[in-house]
């Protein structure tokens, strides 16, 4: 199949998907009734007289940014786990491997137990603080790599990662231990939600999604070079040290908004890069936009069934991504493995 | 054309070369020999600028160290012998990223005709034209080694450094891949550099060479004129003209 038509069939799935988010809920609202509100909230059309301000409201305000939401995160996290496997030369790393997780944890933890708010901000004092924990302990894994080895090399920087994760989240589990009457609300933190979504909160994600595919697809050829190897890619005329500290920046930066505005939700970032390689071949040009724009699709379709499949109970979204995503990839990953052999 | 100043690298605190002072004239190959551990791969990384080194390395007149990568790139290729495949790209993809530093650096932009053009012409170099859709984790040791010399070839260089570019190959693409770098070199514009266990072989690709020892250069210039039986057998710790001899007898009574 040609990828423009694999393209369409892919972009056709992401609407689908969407629509489906949008129309089921707890209670159920037909697609014509959706995509009347949305022409009339986008382009100023009459509302049919069968669609009541409420059921307008639960489109546009509720179910609306929360799908969109969803697929914005998944389609950030995708791209950032794509950057990450590719720099790292690893198919299972991600930003978590450098301690994005660990990092925002750690900080939100200390602003729920705390109380504490930064003034201006108020209301978003836990995503900011969650956002500068992760960035801050990638960078901080990066000084410390750098420290060591001043090649910077993948194994390096992986070690580190995971010794630095390790080590927030003992302090995490002193700050969580201390304060037990909090636990509950800072574990469905971790886990991941969508619920509450803001258009606002979807716009400060699409910027950050679209500055980052458009560095990514500018850095395509380098991460191309970059999975044969360090010299290589050195060779071919790569500035090594640099793209790779804009890479992972870029990756870190693309995770920790994620992490920051719903919380930690794995897997997404590991299994869309493999399939789309399946599907398109390795090339990031296509790779990259091709795997958010899967990871976008999965999980508004995991939030879908994180919120209906025990309704009214709500699952967290990062379990069910876990659930899907772990045998799923198993069979994705060994299915490869066992073909090549 | 490339001039290194006493060379000095290594890995860590263990010092591999030491002083490596030598110029490598234009049209000509070259083939470093020496006994496993002498710094032979050490001095073709360290020429690359693919590990840190301290002396000159000097390329046209200009350290390597003031050139950016993509300009280094465009003059000097290692051809790589990447072992592991963690992403299968083509056949055609991968050498086409020997194409990097020629390419526009812009948002969005695609290899030109000058590109594809390069590209084809090198496929075809290597005999691997038919097997340009193919993903390259599904080729052999050999194949995969042409396609990483096509994409040595892609960069456009004037010089390709090779480490043991023969590990994977039978017998008839060793002496094909021998022949081609030959060919290559022969308009007098190109130069191989070598690093072979193989002394028949490297001498198939050229009469110069440099033996080292302990990380220097103990001896360089035409092979005939330089080497001798005692000091083969010096350098190796074996009797290395009496194996050839005796493998030569037995060849000449073949029919």
């Amino acid at each position: 199949m040609k990828n423009k038509v694999k393209f369409l069939l892919f972009l056709a799935s992401a609407l689908a998907a969407l629509a489906l988010g949008v129309c089921i809920g707890s209670s159920r609202i037909p697609l014509g009734t959706v995509l009347s509100v949305l022409s009339h909230k986008l382009f100023g059309t009459a509302l049919p007289e069968s669609v009541t301000g409420v059921t307008a409201s639960i489109v546009w305000s509720i179910r609306f940014p929360r799908a969109v939401m969803a697929f914005l995160i998944g389609a950030a996290l995708s791209a950032s786990g794509t950057v990450m496997q590719s720099v790292l030369r690893n198919p299972l790393a991600s930003s978590y491997t450098l301690g994005v997780s660990s990092g925002a944890s750690l900080l939100a933890a200390v602003v729920l137990v705390t109380g504490f708010s930064l003034p201006v901000i108020g209301s978003y004092t836990l995503p900011f603080l969650g956002f500068i924990g992760g960035l801050g302990t990638v960078f901080l894994a990066m000084a410390l790599s750098m420290r060591f080895d001043r090649g910077m090399e993948n194994h390096t920087i992986i070690l580190v990662g995971m010794v630095l994760s390790l080590f927030v989240n003992a302090l995490l589990t002193l700050v969580t231990a201390l304060s037990s009457e909090r636990l509950s609300q800072l574990i469905f933190w971790q886990m991941g939600s969508f619920s509450g979504e803001t258009w606002q909160n979807c716009g400060l994600v699409l910027t950050v999604l679209a500055l980052g595919l458009c560095i990514l697809q500018r850095y395509a050829r380098e991460m191309d070079l970059m999975t044969f190897g360090e010299e290589q890619a050195l060779s071919a005329g790569v500035e090594m040290r640099r793209v790779k500290l804009i890479l992972i920046a870029l990756s870190a930066l693309l995770t920790g908004t994620a992490v920051s505005l719903v919380g930690v939700i794995g897997f997404v970032d590991l299994i869309a890069p493999h399939i789309i390689r399946r599907l398109f071949g390795s090339n990031h040009r296509l790779v990259t936009p091709m795997a958010a724009l899967f990871g976008g699709t999965f999980m508004v379709l995991a939030d879908l069934l994180a919120r209906t499949i025990l309704s009214p109970l709500e699952l967290p979204v990062g379990a069910v991504t876990a659930l899907i995503g772990a045998p799923f990839f198993a069979w994705v990953y060994f299915h490869r493995k066992r073909g090549a052999a | 054309m490339l001039s290194l100043h006493n060379i000095c690298a290594g890995y860590g605190s263990t010092r591999v070369l030491h002083g490596i002072t030598f110029d490598f004239l234009p049209g000509q190959n070259y083939c470093i020999l020496g006994p496993n551990g002498c710094g032979k791969t050490t001095l073709i990384r360290a020429m690359a600028g693919l590990i840190p080194s301290e002396g000159e390395i000097i390329l046209h007149g200009q350290s390597i160290r003031q050139m950016k990568r993509r300009q280094l790139a465009a003059s000097m290729a290692v051809m790589s012998q990447a072992t592991q495949i963690y992403f299968p790209y083509t056949v055609y993809d991968t050498v086409m990223l020997g194409r990097y530093q020629h390419m526009s650096r812009r948002l969005f932009s695609a290899p030109d005709a000058q590109d594809r053009q390069k590209v084809e012409e090198c496929l075809e170099q290597v005999r691997l034209s038919d097997l340009r859709h193919k993903p390259i984790d599904q080729l052999s040791g050999g194949q995969r080694q042409r396609v990483f010399l096509a994409q040595a070839l892609a960069q456009d260089p004037e010089i390709i450094l090779l480490d043991e570019p023969t590990n994977h190959l039978d017998l008839r693409h060793q002496i094909e891949l021998i022949d081609y770098l030959r060919r290559w070199s022969s308009d007098g514009q190109h130069t191989v550099i070598g690093v072979l266990h193989d002394v028949n072989l490297a001498l198939q690709l050229t009469d110069h060479v440099l033996f080292m020892k302990d990380g220097q250069i103990v001896r360089h210039g035409l092979f005939h004129e330089t080497a001798d039986a005692a000091f083969l057998r010096q350098l190796y710790d074996a009797d290395i003209a009496g194996f050839m001899q005796t493998s030569f007898d037995r060849w000449r009574n073949i029919k």
